[in-house]
């Protein structure tokens, strides 16, 4: 063996950021092996049959434009926060299910840059959703001027939203013992979040009502979206609304980096 | 505590520092709940050498190298790898390179890929980092898989895989945890002689754990025994074995109208012997004991039978090898 093969590798510490290079092969995992084009693919018939639908069943056809515009904006948000939310509550768990978290935990990468970098593909999703999204936004709304307000509300309370089902999902995978168990946590959580939103309007009037909607970040978001695109406000008008969303995002990626250093090959016990 | 001192792998030239042993344990222990996996050990392994890790299943191998490699926490002691105390688990990180016991592969990456993803997590900058992994899949024996996806490998090639990962940032220690599980006795072949010629290039410490006896007679200087947790043994396979004191048995053929009064000699002498089986009347089994060298009590019996007039046809001494002294220390424990 060459004298070269007994030094040490060249190695920096500042050329590349760990969190980037495993936000890059997370990226690469996700988007090339087909998984993330997969689901956009599934996004993007959902889209197109909501689409058709408002287009052309009779009692959806009666819904005012705004109001389709706010559909679609809604499918959109639920759906790229579903699988954001998928996509992070598999990150930690699914690699010690398949037994490859042993070799990253080998490297001398901080655990939080483990996380950031799943966290990065995660979040990648929601901007393919919203991206896809566009399209039927414009055609949908194109009657009622609503598009630039649309693309970017839900640019906005989306993007908020997806950062807070990641800090979500990171939380869940980091501690769970399996990877089922992890998926179907966040699944749930999802669910019981949106719960709130699909009230009657009666459970919402009332000061008790109306707190517990605006506490809800889902709930908070979608509202804020609703008063946009259906009421026509501007986008500063209901920022307030986008205060909880912001706040439950970055408590919750605050708290799941912090416990990062708990990550462990074996959930209880590090 | 035993001193282990290198053999075959001693430590070739380099730029990194060379003081201090390879591995030092105090004390290490670590619990599942109320099961003690790892009880109080206490090591020291200078660097070069090749250390042979047995023990029956759960006998705590596996965890042993976590702790070493800070991928488990200790409950309880202390050590330090390559000089590096366990206090600072990112340098230990950066000098070991460990293939992990059942490890997983990515199937959707190429070799190259990852390779490549790992040498980039230790700090490689991405052109090195590609050289480095086309160079290490050279040493591995997969040059030509470099852009193969990782699923179409054979079991025995994701060996080889995990092993070239292992040494992607030119480790100091390598923790190898039952490399050649599952593979067919070719593929055994060619990962014991990568890891025999990974020790003698690279000039690292090897650890390698296995339950295949024969592997660690073949390639290892040194051995280290662990039984529900502790070490039982400690030292060179000759070391242990006398240690161990494993009984040999020996085979003795006398005419077969002498077989009693050979007995009764071996008997007089405290020499233990009973009639060999299968019929031939002139075979005694006589029980040698083992913490004597053998050449010493086999020339004690055959000079008392000799004295006592007993001609001997023949003479051969079986058993005195380190799968004896492992049945020995562990007494056959393990959770399976």
């Amino acid at each position: 063996m060459s004298e070269a093969t007994r030094t040490r590798p060249a190695t920096t510490a500042a050329a590349e950021s760990p969190w980037l290079v495993m936000a890059e092969q997370e990226l690469r995992d996700l988007w090339l092996s087909g998984r993330g084009l997969a689901v956009m693919l599934a996004h993007t018939t959902l889209l197109s049959i909501t689409t058709y639908l408002i287009a052309t069943n009779q009692e959806l056809n009666f819904l005012e434009q705004r109001e389709a515009v706010a559909l679609t904006v809604q499918v959109t948000v639920a759906v790229g926060g579903l699988l954001v939310v998928l996509v992070a509550a598999d990150a930690v768990s699914g690699e010690r299910e398949r037994g490859t978290l042993e070799t990253l935990l080998l490297t001398p990468v901080p655990r939080r840059s483990l996380l950031i970098g799943k966290g990065v593909a995660a979040m990648s999703l929601w901007f393919g959703a919203f991206l896809l999204a566009l399209p039927y936004l414009w055609w949908i709304g194109r009657d009622v001027g609503t598009f630039g307000s649309a693309a970017a509300g839900t640019f906005l309370a989306g993007t908020l939203l997806a950062l807070f089902l990641t800090g979500v999902g990171l939380l869940v995978t980091t501690f769970s013992q399996s990877n089922g168990l992890s998926l179907a946590l966040s699944f749930f959580l999802l669910l019981g979040l949106y719960a709130p939103h699909q009230l009657p309007a009666e459970a919402s009037r009332g000061w008790a009502g109306e707190t517990l909607l605006k506490l809800d970040p889902f709930t908070s978001a979608l509202l804020y979206l609703e008063r946009l695109v259906i009421n026509a406000h501007t986008l500063t008008q209901d920022l307030p609304l986008l205060v909880v969303p912001a706040l439950a995002a970055a408590g919750i990626l605050t708290l799941a980096l912090a416990l990062a250093g708990r990550l462990s090959l074996l959930p209880r016990s590090g | 505590m035993d001193v282990i001192t290198g053999g075959t792998g001693q430590v070739a030239g380099g730029t990194r520092p060379q003081t201090g042993p390879a591995l030092e344990t105090h004390g290490l222990t670590r619990s599942y709940g109320a099961r003690v996996a790892v009880d109080s050990v206490e090591l020291l392994v200078e660097r070069g050498v090749v250390l042979g890790l047995l023990g029956p299943n759960g006998a705590g191998k596996t965890t042993l190298i976590r702790m070493l490699s800070t991928v488990l926490r200790c409950d309880a002691g202390s050590f330090r790898v390559a000089g590096v105390a366990h206090t600072d688990p990112v340098r230990i990180r950066r000098a070991v390179g460990v293939l992990p016991e059942s490890a997983g592969y990515p199937r959707g990456q190429t070799c190259e890929e990852w390779l490549t993803l790992h040498a980039r997590l230790f700090g490689v900058r991405r052109r090195d980092a590609r050289a480095l992994a086309a160079r290490l899949l050279g040493e591995v024996g997969l040059e030509d898989r470099r852009r193969s996806l990782i699923a179409g490998l054979s079991r025995g090639m994701r060996q080889r895989l995990g092993i070239a990962r292992a040494l992607v940032n030119d480790p100091e220690v390598v923790f190898l945890d039952e490399p050649t599980l599952g593979l067919d006795p070719f593929g055994q072949r060619q990962v014991l002689d990568l890891v025999t010629r990974i020790a003698r290039e690279h000039g690292v410490t090897v650890v390698l754990s296995t339950h295949v006896l024969d592997e660690v007679e073949q390639i290892c200087d040194r051995v280290v025994i662990l039984n529900r947790g502790r070490v039982v043994a400690d030292g060179t396979m000759a070391e242990v074995v006398r240690r161990a004191a494993a009984p040999r048995e020996g085979r003795l053929e006398v005419p077969a109208d002498h077989r009693a009064r050979a007995l009764d000699t071996l008997a007089a002498h405290h020499v233990p012997a009973e009639p060999g089986a299968n019929g031939h009347l002139g075979m005694v089994r006589l029980e040698l004991p083992g913490d004597v060298a053998p050449e010493d009590s086999s020339a004690a019996a055959l000079r008392c039978l000799l004295d006592a007039g007993v001609p001997v046809l023949g003479f051969s001494v079986e058993g005195g090898r380190l799968s004896d002294a492992f049945l020995r220390v562990t007494r056959g424990d393990g959770d399976e």
